[in-house]
């Protein structure tokens, strides 16, 4: 990358940094061994974040529109809103 | 590199947005039925959980979660290393994506050594699909996923070939994004996956 | 037709279409057996009528397969057979073979057909659907050799196309996947797991295949669409059928001594084999709305648009209605199973030989490119009354199954399988009723190639948009 880039980093390395700091987190929160709803819920936002940054920022779908500008996103939103329901489900049944 | 710069964000000299994602929307399509198998997997995975949830919790305690980063950091890595291939043939530089395909591929062989060795430690102490539920979720989900990577890796060595043949160029490259496409939708997969099955509990 | 051995498959769809009205009688004896138990006793016991039932079926859609394998071959790798000779050889040991099976199912008793046929050296017989004596089984993997022998040399030596490929891929698996019906352990789970691998790869995995390559055929030829984009839809259709398709083998392993896991793997895979049939369905119409010209074979576009929509129904809808494990744990062996194998065979596979043959028929019997619209008509006429009809046996069974699966294995007082039989008999009579409009269906479209075969043909119409 030569100095007369324009900005100080390509937008999709700004992403991929993004992916692996909120990696490191996910696997933090596992290591410490954290607990309960609060937690779970943001590992599994997090996770949802993630998808999000791979369809926008890495399959390009920030520069499409129509079905397939929100096709990973409804995905993302439908797996993750049942998976919650579950998990907050299930956190009763202890 | 500034044209290069404009072409990664699809500045003035392209239009703002596009009807259809990049690549063949066959491959599309592909991708969507794909994600519907995964989505199904992680639903079933999850409400099965909720009548086995001490059972999950016990068994999930014995995958090791450092493998598990080092895989995620290996396909996020393979998946950015697309994305600078995709890059370099968009401005036209042939050599420089052919060294980017490689490079992805590397990581992608990676994943799969590493996951190898955890299959083979599992395996070991004797763990089977008909050990317990925890299990049978556990092995399915990454060695249905595992294949997928190895399907990826595939058409990720494909292209390396073709691109380092000649066959694409700055116009035409569609293949390129077809097969860029697909590796995301892996790595993407694998995102969610990680975090429910080695993490939430 | 523009090459001279492509004429070879009118033979074949001549036997085909043959066999075809003697699969519906057989049918139609075995449905009113249902109802009237000794229709026939002891002439053709109901076990005998069933089996001749299904298996002229099978038959008959592999002579479909090979005929169409013969006509679309030469044309796509644009070259002559490679041995037309060979092909109509192969035609008459496999019709002569067929026949004298079809002969020892009527005329001797099963055991006594084992014991002339020498079943005692490789035992393979008296599992359903591969009841064929050990011989015939022999017979027609030289002519499956034989026939990839000659449709593979042809391929290899002339145009390499998508279709032919996937066609080949297909007739291929059709051929290896039968060797386990040699395979006969005597551990029953093994053999059930085995048997599967012939009758659950086939129908749903290699056949999809060649259902495929032929509906892209068609479709190319009639709706003048660029080959690369229906190339590109058989990729991902045929890529779809085999992820779904060959694990889907599970949702017969729920309940015959496999391990639990298969009610997961069988569950999760089953659910998504709709989606190729769907693919399918909204490819045909895609690209028939896409269409460059009006393709003046009125018919056999119609009957390439009804394979599209029926497999989906039959073997899309009608299959999802009980693969997942919960639901199969009512349903397995009821008649909603019947109701699926009906829709789904006349759906996918009856409906895809017709298909070809409609397309391919009238420019073998010395058309240009289509029948007259007198044969036309009356053809159409044969597919309504044909498929509406199939729709209606298969609500009449799914009616029939579902009473069933709740008087016999649901409710709080299960009844006894025969008393079930008797309470669910008005439902069997709507189904043989039905099963004759069917047949007057059938007649029709025989008729259809001999009415109006002398007036003149539909005219081409000029092209829907000027094309290069």
């Amino acid at each position: 990358m030569t100095a007369d880039t324009q900005r100080w980093i390509r937008p999709c390395t700004l992403v991929y940094l993004v992916l692996v700091g909120l990696t490191l987190v996910t696997w933090v929160a596992g290591r410490l061994g954290l607990q309960g709803m609060g937690v779970t819920f943001f590992v599994l936002g997090l996770a949802l974040l993630k998808g999000q940054l791979i369809g926008d920022g890495f399959m390009g779908l920030r520069h499409v529109r129509g079905f397939w500008r929100w096709a990973i996103l409804t995905w993302l939103v439908g797996v993750g809103a049942l998976v919650g329901v579950a998990f907050f489900l299930s956190s009763g049944l202890h | 590199m500034l044209v290069g710069e404009r072409s990664m964000t699809r500045g003035s000299n392209l239009p703002d947005t596009t009807r259809y994602p990049p690549g063949d929307l066959a491959v599309w399509i592909f991708i969507l039925a794909e994600l519907a198998v995964f989505a199904i997997f992680f639903v079933a995975y999850a409400f099965t959980r909720m009548q086995h949830v001490v059972l999950f919790d016990q068994y999930q305690a014995t995958l090791d979660r450092n493998a598990a980063l080092l895989n995620t950091l290996a396909l996020i890595t393979a998946s950015y290393f697309v994305v600078r291939a995709v890059a370099a043939i968009r401005e036209g530089r042939v050599e420089g994506c052919r060294r980017w395909l490689w490079a992805a591929t590397g990581m992608g062989l990676l994943f799969l050594l590493i996951k190898s060795t955890e299959y083979a430690h599992h395996l070991g102490e004797g763990v089977r699909l008909s050990s317990n539920t925890f299990y049978m979720f556990y092995l399915s989900l990454t060695f249905f996923h595992f294949m997928h990577v190895i399907l990826g890796v595939i058409v990720l060595l494909v292209l390396a070939a073709r691109v380092g043949r000649g066959c694409y160029d700055a116009r035409d490259h569609a293949d390129v994004e077809s097969g860029a496409s697909y590796w995301h939708m892996v790595d993407l997969v694998w995102l969610i996956l990680f975090p429910l099955v080695y993490v939430m509990h | 037709m523009q090459y001279q051995s492509q004429a070879v498959a009118k033979l074949y769809f001549t036997a085909a279409i043959g066999l075809f009205a003697g699969q519906i009688l057989f049918g139609l004896i075995l449905g009113l057996q249902y109802v009237v138990g000794d229709f026939l006793f002891p002439a053709i016991p109901f076990n005998v009528a069933r089996m001749v039932h299904t298996n002229l079926l099978i038959v008959w859609i592999l002579f479909g397969f090979m005929g169409a394998a013969y006509y679309l071959v030469p044309e796509e790798a644009e070259r002559e057979l490679h041995s037309p000779g060979l092909a109509v050889l192969m035609f008459w040991v496999f019709l002569v073979a067929g026949a004298l099976t079809i002969l020892g199912y009527l005329l001797v008793p099963y055991s006594g057909l084992a014991q002339m046929t020498g079943n005692d050296l490789l035992p393979t017989m008296g599992r359903e659907f591969l009841e064929q004596p050990t011989i015939t089984k022999i017979g027609i993997v030289i002519v499956a050799l034989a026939f990839l022998y000659n449709i593979g040399m042809t391929i290899l030596s002339g145009r390499k196309t998508v279709v032919n490929l996937v066609l080949l891929i297909g007739l291929t698996g059709l051929a290896v996947l039968f060797l386990f019906a040699f395979y006969n352990p005597d551990n029953l789970v093994k053999d059930k797991f085995y048997w599967w691998w012939v009758v659950h790869l086939w129908v749903e995995g290699v056949w999809e295949l060649i259902l495929g390559s032929i509906l892209a055929f068609v479709l190319i030829k009639t709706t003048g669409v660029d080959r690369e984009v229906i190339e590109k839809w058989l990729y991902v259709i045929i890529a779809m059928t085999l992820i779904t398709g060959i694990i889907g083998t599970g949702h017969h392993y729920y309940w015959i001594g496999t391990p639990e896991y298969w009610q997961w793997w069988g569950s999760v895979f089953s659910a998504l084999e709709p989606i190729p049939f769907f693919m399918m369905t909204v490819f045909a119409f895609n690209m028939v709305n896409r269409r460059r010209r009006n393709h003046p074979n009125k018919a056999a576009v119609l009957w390439a648009l009804g394979t599209a929509v029926m497999a989906f129904l039959g073997a899309g809808v009608w299959g999802f209605l009980h693969t997942l494990a919960p639901v199969n744990y009512y349903t397995h062996g009821s008649q909603i199973t019947a109701a699926h194998g009906h829709m789904a065979f006349y759906g996918a596979y009856a409906m895809i030989v017709l298909t070809i043959i409609s397309y391919a028929m009238p420019m073998m019997r010395g058309r240009k490119a289509a029948n007259s619209n007198r044969s036309q008509v009356l053809e159409m006429w044969s597919f309504w009354l044909m498929t509406v009809s199939m729709v209606f046996i298969t609500l009449f069974l799914t009616g029939a199954g579902i009473l069933q699966v709740y008087l016999q294995r649901y409710s709080d007082n299960p009844l006894p399988f025969m008393v079930v039989q008797e309470k669910i008999a008005l439902f069997y009579w709507l189904r043989e009723v039905t099963g004759l409009v069917f047949l007057i269906g059938l007649v029709l479209y025989i008729a259809s190639f001999f009415v109006g075969s002398k007036d003149p043909e539909v005219a081409v119409e000029q092209a829907a948009s000027p094309t290069a």
